[in-house]
């Protein structure tokens, strides 16, 4: 028999084009202590896109079963992460006149402008998966804590991130047929930055970009809150399948000349190398010019960076219409923090910067687990952060309107 | 024309019709030319073409907008005409440009009134440029998989490969005349495998006993060597031909028809030499069939020209796409392999993904037309 799971396990599963990973943390003190870390090849999977229900299920399954098995208890909750461009995000506003004699907000008017921004129905077909804070505005001013200050109108602001209905209950069916719950749901964007950017980071103004197999994430912090997130359908393995159009050599092949030889910038030089697949030089072993392989992967890894440079632009274009917003060091002086497995291509902080324009760094996962600070594993690192941040363990949470209220708060 | 011509170049619509009067200067005489267009002033391009106007009805001597839906309907209201057109034809081979109305519409209609009147029907569809949109790729991708059942061999063109063809800095005319040069050496290979002074001469039939069936998958590759050694050249070129390459594109078949043409030098050896290189790299074990040509006007050049076809595994008719495309029953439906896998590798078979109006899961570098650094 497995022991009953402890309210301060959390359990956390990214669901990747490339790999499925999960981990399941104890949390001690406000940090995870890793109990077990399982990743599997993800079946079913194209471009974000689940294709094939029945082997994503039983590829999640099997790593979950890994989980339990490799820490000896069970899981009764887990954090799904949430990626690609299923999910849409959109900023929703809710405002309310401050109504007392005074104009002093009182927590009462909060609630309620939170509530009418919660009240806005998604579109159709769609479901609110999460809400995320932004900064809330009185009288146009941003302010921490509006309760107590005078004003006359109070404006809060979240990012919310919807998804078709079909499509969330397909993910939610897909571990509740283990008999277990979906705890929440977390922007994997979100939860790469969180394992990636230092909250100085946030202060200041950083894009993250979550580069994987099958889709790129970003999102964007300003002044300590998310302004925005957004999702490319393009990543690593786009790459590799350029190479193996151009080459005419199989997926594996290119994707491990892609490894080997592969950059995010092109240059000169490159067209002058001369490479042998194999490396024995033996019969089967075919040679090729390092310039095609430099020069077809980096055009499609700047253009997936410049895809993600206008959607963000997009994005702000509609947040702060009629506003000439620029995408430099001064907006965000943290610049870029490039992570996923797409991260680990050669060049790829010098290409961000020429794309961009932006300083640029490739972000390693804060973690104890050595195994664990790879860019690759941003992802599920981030989602254990972002868990912890979500629920205080092992602290009983004060009951109470306040206590609610707080929760509200929490982002 | 007086007597009916044993191939006939069909041009369709404002691509087609254009790359045809383009072609039609440089083809032997036992080629006869017919121009289709819903636009009638593309249609007084050639002195001495056959000429049918489309849908004179719908669109009144203007072109169709880009809607292939108007297409379909002015091709099926020129239906006597057409099959008065293909009428004792042995070869049709039909060109034409996807994504726009005319082609995009009439393209399978044509080409099944021409394969019910005999004919064993060979179509040549180019694919718009990427940076054309979202809308025109979206039709030309629907048009192939419709004109992949109703004729005898596809051969997709993409004007995307066409660009990467030239330096970056050529004229525009440049990558057309590529274009050109593809669709007018197989025109010369076919059309000399009923020309007298051939130094290995085939039947018309032969070309039907490869594209026999309607919806196999269809090889097609061009090459040009001169200098020494020019026919290995050419059958290296024709291995190397963007036409023939991608994942999902015919990479082995079983019948293969070479056509080798030389200026007086070339040699039944060297000949040899390029079909044996050919058939290494496509296959061709079921039965190829050699044709080589002595042309004078050649000169230090040769021409190889290579075209294929595998009989491909019968498909359960079920899995034809919603909308309810309507099948010929006494026809058996096969899978085409469609020019979409054979761009989007991978990816071939997911829904499409827009960014900016392109396909992003068609490699970067055809999309940009960047010219790859040649391998050693």
């Amino acid at each position: 028999m497995t022991p009953k799971s402890l309210p301060s396990l959390i359990a956390v599963i990214d669901i990747g084009t490339h790999k499925t990973a999960s981990l399941l943390g104890q949390i001690i003190d406000g940090k995870a202590r890793m109990l077990s870390f399982s990743e599997r090849r993800t079946d079913g999977v194209v471009k974000g896109t689940v294709t094939d229900l029945e082997k994503l299920t039983q590829c999640v399954h099997e790593v979950v079963n890994d989980i339990e098995r490799g820490s000896g208890r069970a899981v009764e909750q887990i954090y799904l992460s949430l990626s690609g461009p299923a999910a849409e995000g959109e900023r929703v506003k809710g405002f309310v006149a401050v109504p007392a004699h005074d104009g002093k907000v009182t927590a009462k008017d909060v609630a309620d402008a939170i509530s009418s921004a919660k009240r806005l129905e998604p579109p159709a077909g769609r479901s609110t998966l999460l809400y995320m804070r932004q900064p809330t505005m009185l009288d146009g001013r941003a302010v921490t804590n509006p309760v107590g200050m005078a004003g006359k109108r109070l404006e809060v602001n979240f990012w919310r991130v919807t998804m078709e209905e079909g499509n969330m209950r397909m993910r939610v069916g897909m571990v509740n047929g283990m008999s277990i719950k979906v705890r929440d749901f977390i922007l994997a964007s979100h939860a790469a930055a969180c394992a990636t950017a230092s909250d100085a980071d946030k202060q200041g103004g950083v894009l993250v970009i979550d580069m994987g197999a099958g889709t790129t994430d970003w999102i964007l912090y300003y002044k300590e809150h998310i302004l925005c997130a957004g999702s490319i359908p393009v990543g690593g393995e786009h790459m590799t399948n350029d190479l193996s159009v151009a080459l005419r050599i199989s997926r594996e092949t290119s994707e491990d000349l892609k490894q080997r030889f592969g950059s995010a910038v092109h240059r000169d030089n490159d067209v002058n190398q001369t490479i042998w697949k194999d490396g024995d030089k033996g019969v089967g072993d075919q040679q090729f010019n390092r310039g095609t392989i430099t020069k077809v992967i980096s055009l499609r890894y700047q253009e997936t960076l410049d895809f993600v440079r206008k959607d963000v632009l997009r994005h702000l274009e509609h947040i702060f219409p009629g506003h000439a917003v620029k995408l430099d060091q001064q907006m965000i002086p943290s610049g870029v923090i490039l992570t996923g497995g797409s991260a680990n291509l050669a060049d790829a902080v010098e290409a961000v910067q020429l794309v961009t324009g932006l300083t640029a760094r490739v972000g390693i996962p804060n973690f104890e687990n050595e195994s664990l600070r790879k860019p690759e594993y941003a992802g599920v690192v981030g989602l254990m952060a972002a868990a912890i941040t979500d629920a205080p363990p092992a602290v009983r949470r004060p009951r109470g309107f306040l206590a609610t209220l707080k929760d509200l708060f929490r982002f | 024309m007086s007597a009916t011509p044993s191939i006939l170049l069909v041009g369709l619509g404002g691509a087609g019709c254009s790359m045809v009067t383009r072609l039609s200067a440089q083809l032997p005489a036992e080629i006869g030319v017919a121009l289709l267009d819903t636009d009638a002033r593309a249609l007084q391009a050639i002195v001495g073409a056959q000429v049918v106007q489309l849908g004179r009805a719908q669109t009144r001597g203007m072109g169709t907008g880009g809607e292939a839906a108007l297409g379909l309907a002015s091709a099926e209201s020129e239906e006597t005409p057409l099959r008065r057109l293909f009428t004792g034809v042995p070869i049709v081979v039909l060109v034409t440009g996807l994504g726009g109305g005319t082609g995009s519409g009439a393209a399978s209609v044509v080409a099944s009134l021409a394969a019910e009147t005999g004919a064993t029907v060979l179509a040549f569809a180019t694919m718009p440029f990427s940076h054309e949109g979202e809308r025109r790729m979206r039709q030309a991708n629907d048009a192939t998989v419709l004109l992949g059942q109703k004729c005898h061999g596809l051969v997709v063109v993409h004007n995307d490969l066409l660009l990467q063809q030239v330096a970056s800095d050529a004229p525009l005319s440049e990558s057309f005349a590529a274009a050109d040069a593809w669709v007018g050496g197989a025109l010369r290979g076919i059309a000399s495998a009923f020309a007298p002074g051939a130094l290995i001469a085939v039947d018309p039939s032969a070309l039907r006993s490869i594209l026999s069936t309607p919806g196999s998958p269809t090889l097609y590759a061009y090459g040009v060597g001169q200098g020494e050694g020019a026919a290995m050249k050419a059958a290296r070129a024709a291995c190397d031909c963007p036409l023939a390459h991608g994942p999902g594109a015919v990479t082995k078949v079983a019948s293969l028809f070479v056509h080798v043409a030389g200026g007086t030098s070339l040699t039944t050896t060297e000949a040899f030499e390029a079909v044996a290189a050919i058939r290494t790299r496509f296959g061709g074990e079921t039965s190829t069939i050699i044709c080589a040509r002595v042309d004078a006007s050649l000169g230090e050049r040769i021409e190889v020209s290579v075209l294929g076809a595998s009989l491909p595994a019968p498909k359960v008719p079920a899995k034809t796409k919603k909308g309810g495309k309507e099948t010929d029953p006494s026809q058996p439906v096969f899978e085409f392999a469609t020019e979409e896998s054979m761009r989007r590798g991978l990816f071939g078979g997911t829904p499409m993904t827009f960014i900016d109006g392109q396909d992003v899961d068609v490699p970067a570098y055809i999309r940009k037309a960047v010219r790859l650094p040649t391998s050693p």
